[in-house]
């Protein structure tokens, strides 16, 4: 399987049909590399160790001014590639993949053909069951018993954005977090202020989220941000039938408005 | 020869509890170590460099420095700001955190002297635990640091019987005023942590003085993903920003860590960032912790406690970084 990815980035290097590849490191921890020349492609590595959605980096501008790239790229990823390019934040044709599951290669694809990979592949991606464990242990409790569990979680954010930055969902030039005119959450990483960044930016994921767990990775604080954005997909997918990363050309569900819409809350 | 037995540790800190002294210690929550309020009946979690550091104890990462009462006229008054400086033992801190605070104290009584910092500082005593052992981010020997270093710490706790027991070494007069909580007793020092130095820390900063504009920070950043993870842990680190937040009746000036990390950090107002790219601040994170800060304060501002590279998901790690740079200046 290494091989074939490693001989498929150097091909796509050598045709410059990608003049830089994201990658895995053949390190430990699997942090990311990124390889410009074919001989170097043994660098990259993929197993079940790898944490980061790289898809990350496409939304730095030092790495935006080296396209076309090539991400390595496992289901999750994928799906974010697919949301991106809904979202118009992938220039066309600028963006491929070299698809990888466990321990298959699976082939090098564009947005459209990585839809189509995961829809005929992949079509019921969801969270996994440790993560839906999670959740149902969590709703076992009363609402001031949830309450107060993320009122402690919450507390430990430092607010380093960490979370932010491994997302590449979080893609927004300037964050509303960082607004001051009017400011909008509390810059202090205490009390509301913690409570109102770590639900908004879960919100802001709603229907767009892969849940690939990056956020949660990267927390250095080991907050359960997961469970948030499970409990987010899981309404997004009963209310709007939103499944984030299998269509590039699909609205996303916070970016979008029909007059099918239940419109029954508002009075 | 003061010495107390690995185990009865919880009897001291519940001793300084008793004694008046607030106590912060490493405690195991939900998988991640950290330092916070020790209460009765918690374990202290001795095996992890926990994720913060004695940094948050003197410089918390939110605090207020002002308020003012704001009139319905529009104008407003400054009102007064109760300062909150507990006697406060730090109990198990690491070497590598202790040997931070000679940095720190330089820095908040540079210009300015620096009220919230130094009555913390005052009623602050650090107790240290020396390493047993260490792991592969950890490179204290490289800056002038070692496993059982005692700079900064008032006084050390140093594994013995094969660690078993602690021996505890008062290294100050605040240390001293603990003495009488631990008994008298005898044991044999265990060997402290073997770690190899894997860099030359003054040659990492004569390179750094003088390559600003090398190709090499362009390729050395691209991982970065520029989140302030590592600022944040750093026992070092002390950027921050100033924030006025109000409601109908009153404003509170907020003291809040930032990250040279950040994009926003050097953000001019007219839309220039002197720092456009994360390569720029990736090079000002080492460059100001190699260079800049021993030049204004013959100190290093890096303790070599691999906070920064453990936590960091894009594998950014400034050991790895300074090893490259003394190849480089070769």
């Amino acid at each position: 399987m290494m091989k074939a990815l490693r001989e498929a980035a150097a091909k796509l290097l050598q045709e410059k049909r990608a003049v830089l590849v994201i990658g895995y490191a053949d390190r430990k921890g699997r942090p990311a590399v990124f390889v410009s020349k074919p001989e170097d492609c043994g660098r990259l590595v993929y197993d079940s160790s790898c944490r980061q959605n790289l898809a990350a980096y496409l939304g730095k501008p030092e790495l935006r001014a080296r396209l076309p790239v090539a991400v390595v790229a496992p289901p999750a990823v994928l799906r974010s590639l697919v949301v991106l390019t809904a979202e118009s934040q992938i220039p066309a044709g600028q963006v491929l993949a070299l698809a990888v599951d466990h321990d298959a290669f699976l082939g090098v694809f564009d947005a459209a053909g990585a839809a189509e990979l995961l829809r005929s592949k992949f079509p019921d991606l969801g969270p996994e069951k440790a993560l839906l464990e999670r959740v149902a242990e969590l709703s076992k409790k009363s609402a001031a018993e949830r309450a107060a569990f993320w009122a402690e979680e919450f507390a430990k954010c430092t607010r380093c954005y960490a979370c932010r930055a491994a997302c590449p969902g979080c893609y927004c030039s300037r964050c509303i977090v960082e607004k001051n005119a009017p400011q909008w959450v509390s810059t202090a990483a205490l009390g509301h202020g913690n409570y109102t960044w770590n639900v908004m930016r879960a919100f802001h994921q709603s229907g767009r989220c892969t849940l690939c767990g990056a956020c949660e990775a990267a927390c250095p604080q080991g907050l359960p941000l997961m469970v948030l954005n499970a409990v987010l997909d899981r309404e997004a997918l009963a209310e709007f039938d939103a499944r984030p990363g299998y269509d590039p050309e699909g609205k996303p569900v916070i970016g979008s408005w029909s007059a099918e819409d239940d419109h029954s809350y508002m009075r | 020869m003061k010495t107390i037995a690995i185990d009865r540790l919880p009897d001291l800190a519940q001793a300084l509890s008793k004694a008046g002294y607030r106590v912060v210690a490493p405690v195991d929550e939900g998988g991640v170590v950290r330092l916070r309020e020790w209460t009765k009946g918690l374990a202290l979690a001795l095996d992890a460099v926990p994720v913060n550091s004695v940094k948050d104890v003197l410089f918390p990462r939110s605090e207020v420095v002002a308020r003012f009462a704001l009139e319905e006229s529009g104008g407003f008054t400054p009102a007064p700001l109760e300062r909150s400086a507990p006697k406060t033992v730090v109990l198990c801190a690491r070497p590598c955190d202790a040997a931070a605070l000679s940095a720190l104290d330089a820095v908040f009584n540079w210009d300015y002297r620096d009220g919230s910092y130094n009555a913390r500082r005052a009623a602050t005593t650090v107790v240290s635990l020396a390493c047993f052992k260490a792991d592969e981010h950890c490179f204290c020997t490289s800056v002038n640091g070692a496993p059982d270093g005692t700079a900064g710490a008032d006084a050390l706790l140093r594994p013995a019987d094969g660690g078993k027991k602690l021996v505890f070494e008062a290294l100050s007069d605040k240390g001293r005023q603990l003495e009488a909580m631990v008994s008298d007793g005898q044991a044999v020092p265990d060997a402290p942590a073997a770690l190899k130095r894997r860099f030359d820390s003054a040659a990492v900063g004569r390179w750094l003085a003088s390559n600003f504009e090398s190709p090499f920070w362009k390729e050395a950043a691209l991982a970065c993903l520029g989140c302030g993870a590592c600022a944040y842990a750093c026992p070092v680190c002390h950027c921050f920003d100033l924030q006025d937040e109000s409601d109908k009746k009153e404003c509170r000036r907020l003291r809040n860590w930032d990250s040279c990390g950040f994009g926003l950090f050097t953000l001019h107002a007219s839309g220039h960032n002197p720092r456009p790219d994360q390569s720029a601040r990736w090079r000002q994170r080492v460059t100001h912790k190699f260079s800049i800060y021993p030049q204004k304060f013959k100190t290093f501002a890096c303790t070599g406690c691999g906070r920064c590279a453990r936590l960091c998901q894009a594998g950014m790690a400034i050991a790895e970084t300074c090893e490259r740079i003394e190849a480089l200046g070769r």
